[in-house]
C-alpha cells in the first residue's frame, strides 16, 4: 500500500511539485545481465630468427599501432655507466638512421602526423608507433631502421648528454618529486639496478661506442616482440615483418638474468630536509611481492581495503576524518620479474608530519590485527569483480596482456584464474596475507619536508634512529 | 618509480603543453569518413534545459560518461575564489539520503556547525581588534559540532556504491572555463549512474564540508607552494589578467578557502548548476532511446533554471609588458604569454597553427633553433588557448634553458624566432605537416571513449553545437600562410606579453670569506 501511494505522489510530484520527489530508491534499479565482453584472439607468429609477433586486426579507425619490446633495460649496465640504456633508446629515434638523417627522420615522422617514440626502463627497451594505417609499410620501415640501423648522430649525443645533465640538475628541484626517487633506493639499496640513477660521474663514461656495443648486445630478434594492431590485413602484414626484419640476424649468446633483490628486514627512518617546503612528503613500506605468489589475489583485496580508492582505510582515516591530506593511498607492488615494492604515501603540512605518520603506521598493523569486516571485504571484492570488464575495454590492454604472459611463461588464463581465486576470498584470507607480507614493525619510513617546522623532532616518534640523508647533487 | 631521467623532463613538458591545447588536437579530416561517426550521434534537449549526447560504441560492455557543468574557477564570487573547486569537491560527499545513517538529525547537526563557523568568521573579520580568547572558545565549540554533524556520516558512501558496482575513473576536474564529472560503468549499470548523478546535482548534500576544506588547502598546498613552478604560474596569471578573472587561482588563495562557507558553496551551485548550464555525454555500449528515456525519468526530476550569464569584465588591451620574476634554489624556468582572443575567434586556428610551427614537435622552429642547433635549452614548446578558451586567453611559450645557459639567452632567440614569423611567410612544408598533425591527432583523440566524450561536451560548451568538433579540420585548412604572418603581427608584440621567470638564487654563503 505504501509503494503504491509513494508511486502516486511521485507522479503527483513529477507533473506538479517537482520539488517535492520521494527519496530516491535505488534498490529498484535492476541490472540486466551483462554481455560477454569478447576477447579478440591475438594471432601469434614466431620467425625463424626468435622475433615474436602478436598480431590483431582491427578496422575501426584508419590507424596503424605497433609497439615493440626488447627484453633487457638498464639493470644490464655497469655501475660506472648508469644511463646508458635510456639513452641509447633515446638516440636510436633521435640520431638518425643509415637511411636517414637524424632532421629527415623527423621530418618523415612528423610530415605524417605519427607517433613513434622510443623508450627505455629497467628492464625492457622498446618502440611504440601510431601511424595512418594507409602508411602501414613506411611505419614498418622506419621500425626497422630504428631498430636495425640507428646512426647515432654525434650532435644528437651531444645534445642528449645535455638533457640528461639537466634532468641531474633539476632533479631536486620540487620537493614532492625527490621522494619516490629516494624511497625506491631506500628499499632496493642505492646501487641496486633497481633504483639506483644517473650521476654526472656515470654520464662521463658513456659515448656514441659504448651506445654502439650496448646496442648490438640488446637489441636482437630472438630478445624482441612486437605487438601491431589496427586496419591492416594480417597476412599482408606478416609479409611486411618479413620483409624488414626477416634478415635481422641472432644474438650470440643469451643476456643475463634479472639479479636478485637482496633486502633485510631492517627499520629505518631517514629525513631528508628541505628549508622552506611547504608539505611534508612522506613513504612507508618495505619489499612487496611477485605476481606469480599464491596469495596474489589475496593481496589485492588487502591492498583495496589499506589503501585504494575512496573507501579505503587510509582514505577515510588519513583524508576524510583526520584532513591531515589531499593525496593518500598504498600499493602493494608485485611484479612478474623481481619483487615490487609496498609502499604508502601521502602528502601532509608540516605541522601535521608525525601524527601523518603514525596514522598510517596505525592503519598497516590494523591489517594485522583487525580482520576486514564483512562489508570491507564485499566491498573490495565487489570492486574488483564489477570493474573487471575494463580489462578488455581497450584491445591493446589485450595485446599487452597476451604479450607479457607469453614472456614471463604466465599461463594464459592467469586473469581469469585471479579472478576466481579474488571471488573465494575470505576474510580470513586477508588477514592471514596481511601476517605474512605485511611488516608494521619493519618499514622504512622516508619524510621529505622542513623539519624546522614539525611540531616535535622525529625522534619522539620512537620508530627507528633518524638518519638524514643529503641529496645534494653531485658535479 | 624511479624515473630521474630525460623522458620525465619531456612528458612533464608534453602534458604541459599538449594535453590542454584541445582545439589543436582535435581537429579532423574532412575527407574521412567522420560522416558515419557523426551521424549515429543523437543528441536531445530535456524540457528542463539538459543537453544530452548519445554516441553508440558496441564494442565492449561499458560506457564512459561525462557530466559537464558550464562553470570554473572564473566564475567565482570575489572573497570565494575557489568556490568552483570546493562544489566539486562536495559533489562526492552525497544527497540528503546517502551518505548519512540520519538525514533529519544531521541537517540539524550542520546548522549548528554553520552558525559557530560564521561566529568565528565574524569574529576573525575584526582584524586586529578580534579577541583571540573569544575565537579559541568558538573553535572549541564548533570543533565539536564538527565531530557531532560528522558521527551521522558514511563516509564516501556515494562513491562507495559506484565503485562497488564497478565504476572506472570516477573522478572530476574543475579549470577556469568547465567543471566536469567523469567515470566509466559495466553498461548494464548505465541506470545506477545517471540516478547517482541526476541526484548529486539535485540533492546533494554539502556534509563535512569544514573538514573538506583542509583537504583542499593541502591540494593547493601540493600543486602550488611546495612547487616552485606551481607557484610561478599563479604568478604569471595574475600579472597578465588584471581585470578578468582568469587572473584568479582555481583552487583558491588560502584566505578565501579558510573563510568561505557552505551557504557560500550552495548559493554557487543554486545559481550554477541548473540544467539549462549542464551538458551529460555518453559514449560507449548505450541504445539511444532507452538512454534519452532514463536521463528523462532522473534528470527532469530537477526543475529548470536560468543559463549563466557570461562574465562581463574584459581584459582591457595590455599596453606595457610585464614581467614576473621568482627567485628559488631551483634551476631556470621561463614562460611567456601574449593575450589572443576565445577559443571561437576566426583568429584561433591561424594562431594554433603558427604555435604549432613554432612550438611543436622537433622539428618546431624553437626545438630546431634552441635545442638542436644552439642548445642553449632543453626543452621549448608554445601553444595558443591558455588558461582558458571561453574568455580572451593568451598563447604561450616556454622553455627550460640547458645547463649553464640563461633565460635572458633563449628568450633572445625566441624573440628573434617570432619577429622571423612576421616577417617572412611560414614555408608551405610547414603549414602542410602542422594540418596533417591536426588531423591524425584528431583520430587518435576519439580512439578513446572518455576522450571522445570530454572532446564532445567541450565544443557543445564552447560553440554551443558539438559538430563544430568535426569542423576544427575545415579551420585549420584554411589558414594560409599570411594569416600566419598576419596574426604574429597583431599579437606577438613587446606590449602585449607577460613575461614569468624561475632565476636560480645563489645559495647564501654562511661563513665569511666564502662569498667571492
Amino acid at each position: 500500500m505504501r509503494k503504491i501511494l509513494t508511486a502516486i505522489i511521485a507522479i503527483l510530484a513529477f507533473s506538479v511539485f517537482p520539488l517535492q520527489v520521494s527519496a530516491l530508491d535505488l534498490s529498484s534499479i535492476k541490472f540486466p545481465e551483462l554481455r560477454d565482453p569478447h576477447v579478440p584472439e591475438v594471432e601469434k607468429v614466431v620467425l625463424p630468427n626468435g622475433l615474436r609477433l602478436y598480431i590483431l586486426e582491427d578496422h575501426t579507425l584508419p590507424l596503424f599501432r605497433a609497439s615493440v619490446r626488447v627484453n633487457g633495460g638498464s639493470y644490464l649496465e655497469s655501475p660506472e655507466q648508469i644511463g646508458l640504456s635510456d639513452i641509447t633508446a633515446d638516440l636510436l629515434r633521435e640520431g638518425g638512421t643509415e637511411k636517414w638523417s637524424p632532421d629527415e627522420l623527423d621530418e618523415l615522422i612528423e610530415s605524417c602526423g605519427a607517433n613513434f617514440e622510443t623508450y627505455g626502463d629497467v628492464i625492457s627497451c622498446g618502440l611504440s608507433v601510431n601511424m595512418l594505417s594507409r602508411q602501414t609499410e613506411l611505419a614498418v620501415e622506419l621500425m626497422a631502421e630504428v631498430l636495425r640501423r640507428p646512426a647515432l648522430d654525434d650532435s644528437r649525443f651531444e645534445q642528449l648528454m645535455l638533457s640528461y645533465k639537466a634532468s641531474i640538475d633539476r632533479r631536486n628541484d620540487s620537493p614532492d618529486r625527490i621522494g619516490s626517487r629516494e624511497f625506491s633506493k631506500l628499499i632496493y639499496g642505492a646501487d641496486s639496478v633497481y633504483a639506483r640513477h644517473i650521476e654526472y660521474a656515470t654520464l662521463a663514461n658513456i659515448n656514441t661506442e659504448e651506445i654502439k656495443k650496448f646496442h648490438e648486445l640488446l637489441y636482437r630478434p630472438e630478445n624482441t616482440q612486437i605487438s601491431l594492431y589496427g586496419d591492416f590485413d594480417s597476412a599482408e602484414i606478416k609479409k611486411l615483418i618479413e620483409k624488414y626484419f626477416g634478415d635481422w640476424e641472432k644474438g650470440e649468446k643469451p643476456l643475463p638474468p634479472f639479479p636478485e633483490v637482496k633486502y633485510k628486514d631492517a627499520k629505518r627512518l631517514v629525513l631528508i630536509d628541505v628549508p622552506g617546503a611547504q608539505q611534508t612528503s612522506i613513504y612507508l613500506g618495505h619489499l612487496g611481492g611477485r605476481r606469480m605468489e599464491p596469495d596474489y589475489p589475496h593481496k589485492i583485496i588487502m591492498n583495496n581495503i589499506l589503501g585504494v580508492g575512496f573507501s579505503s582505510r587510509l582514505f577515510n582515516e588519513i583524508r576524510t576524518k583526520s584532513g591531515l591530506c589531499y593525496s593518500v593511498y598504498g600499493v602493494y607492488g608485485s611484479n612478474f620479474t623481481y619483487p615490487g615494492i609496498f609502499y604508502n604515501y601521502t602528502g601532509t603540512r608540516p605541522e601535521t608530519t608525525i601524527k601523518a605518520i603514525t596514522k598510517i603506521i596505525e592503519e598497516i598493523r590494523k591489517m594485522q590485527t583487525e580482520k576486514p569486516t564483512e562489508a570491507e571485504l564485499e566491498t573490495a571484492k565487489k570492486r574488483y569483480l564489477n570493474s573487471f570488464v575494463f580489462y578488455f575495454t581497450d584491445k591493446k590492454d589485450t595485446l599487452g596482456r597476451v604479450l607479457s604472459y607469453d614472456l614471463f611463461g604466465v599461463p594464459a588464463d592467469f586473469l581469469e584464474q585471479t579472478r576466481k581465486a579474488i571471488e573465494a576470498t575470505t576474510a580470513e584470507d586477508v588477514q592471514k596475507a596481511a601476517l605474512k607480507s605485511l611488516n608494521p614493525d619493519m618499514l622504512r619510513i622516508l619524510v621529505v619536508g622542513d623539519k624546522s617546522k614539525f611540531p616535535q623532532p622525529l625522534e619522539t616518534l620512537n620508530y627507528a634512529p633518524v638518519e638524514e640523508l643529503d641529496v645534494t647533487i653531485k658535479k | 618509480m624511479n624515473k630521474t631521467r630525460m623522458q620525465l623532463l619531456y612528458r612533464l613538458f608534453l602534458i604541459l603543453f599538449f594535453t590542454v591545447s584541445l582545439s589543436v588536437s582535435f581537429a579532423a579530416d574532412s575527407t574521412s569518413g567522420f560522416e558515419k561517426i557523426k551521424d549515429s550521434i543523437v543528441e536531445t534537449t530535456l524540457e528542463n534545459g539538459l543537453k544530452l549526447i548519445i554516441l553508440p560504441r558496441r564494442e565492449a560492455p561499458a560506457v564512459s560518461m561525462v557530466t559537464w557543468v558550464n562553470v570554473g574557477g572564473s566564475d567565482d564570487p570575489k572573497e570565494a575564489t575557489g568556490i568552483a573547486h570546493m562544489f566539486e569537491h562536495m559533489a562526492f560527499k552525497g544527497t540528503d539520503d546517502i551518505g548519512t545513517t540520519d538525514p533529519e538529525a544531521e541537517k540539524a547537526a550542520m546548522k549548528k556547525e554553520d552558525i559557530l563557523f560564521d561566529a568565528i568568521r565574524r569574529e576573525k573579520a575584526k582584524g586586529r581588534k578580534a579577541d583571540p580568547r573569544v575565537i579559541e572558545d568558538l573553535e572549541k565549540k564548533f570543533q565539536k559540532a564538527v565531530d557531532e554533524a560528522f558521527s551521522y556520516v558514511i563516509p564516501n558512501r556515494f562513491s562507495n556504491i559506484l565503485e562497488e558496482e564497478g565504476a572506472e575513473g570516477l573522478n572530476a576536474y574543475t579549470s577556469r572555463d568547465q567543471t566536469a564529472y567523469i567515470m566509466s560503468m559495466p553498461s548494464n549499470k548505465l541506470e545506477l549512474w545517471i540516478a547517482m548523478e541526476s541526484e548529486r546535482f539535485y540533492r546533494p548534500r554539502l556534509r563535512d564540508m569544514y573538514r573538506e576544506k583542509v583537504v583542499v588547502s593541502e591540494e593547493r598546498r601540493m600543486t602550488v607552494e611546495n612547487r616552485p613552478t606551481g607557484r610561478l604560474y599563479e604568478e604569471f596569471l595574475s600579472a597578465a589578467y588584471k581585470a578578468h578573472p582568469y587572473g584568479q587561482p582555481i583552487v583558491g588563495h588560502m584566505s578565501d578557502i579558510e573563510n568561505y562557507n557552505r551557504h557560500d558553496s550552495e548559493a554557487f551551485y543554486r545559481k550554477y548548476y541548473t540544467p539549462a548550464n549542464m551538458t551529460v555525454v555518453i559514449v560507449g555500449d548505450a541504445e539511444p532511446e532507452k538512454t534519452i528515456e532514463l536521463v528523462k525519468k532522473y534528470w527532469l526530476r530537477i526543475p529548470a533554471g536560468e543559463a549563466a550569464r557570461r562574465i562581463t569584465t574584459v581584459e582591457p588591451p595590455q599596453t606595457a609588458e610585464r614581467t614576473v620574476t621568482l627567485y628559488d634554489k631551483s634551476q631556470p624556468y621561463c614562460m611567456i604569454g601574449w593575450h589572443i582572443p576565445e577559443g571561437t575567434h576566426e583568429d584561433i586556428p591561424a594562431l594554433e597553427a603558427m604555435t604549432a610551427i613554432l612550438g611543436q614537435g622537433r622539428t618546431s622552429r624553437l626545438y630546431k633553433k634552441l635545442v638542436l642547433q644552439e642548445k642553449i635549452a632543453v626543452a621549448a614548446g608554445a601553444f595558443a588557448g591558455f588558461p582558458g578558451t571561453k574568455y580572451p586567453s593568451l598563447a604561450v611559450s616556454a622553455f627550460y634553458p640547458a645547463p649553464g645557459k640563461t633565460n635572458v639567452e633563449c628568450r633572445e632567440l625566441l624573440y628573434a624566432e617570432i619577429e622571423r614569423m612576421k616577417t617572412e611567410p611560414v614555408t608551405q612544408e610547414e603549414l602542410d605537416k602542422v594540418k596533417t598533425r591536426a588531423s591524425v591527432s584528431f583520430l587518435r583523440g576519439i580512439e578513446n571513449d572518455l576522450d571522445f566524450a570530454e572532446a564532445l561536451a567541450s565544443y557543445q560548451q564552447l560553440w554551443g553545437d558539438w559538430r563544430e568538433l568535426f569542423n576544427e579540420t575545415a579551420r585549420i585548412e584554411a589558414v594560409t600562410q599570411e594569416d600566419i604572418m598576419r596574426v604574429a603581427n597583431k599579437y606577438f608584440t613587446r606590449d602585449n606579453r607577460t613575461v614569468a621567470s624561475i632565476e636560480t638564487e645563489v645559495a647564501e654563503v654562511s661563513e665569511e670569506g666564502e662569498s667571492k
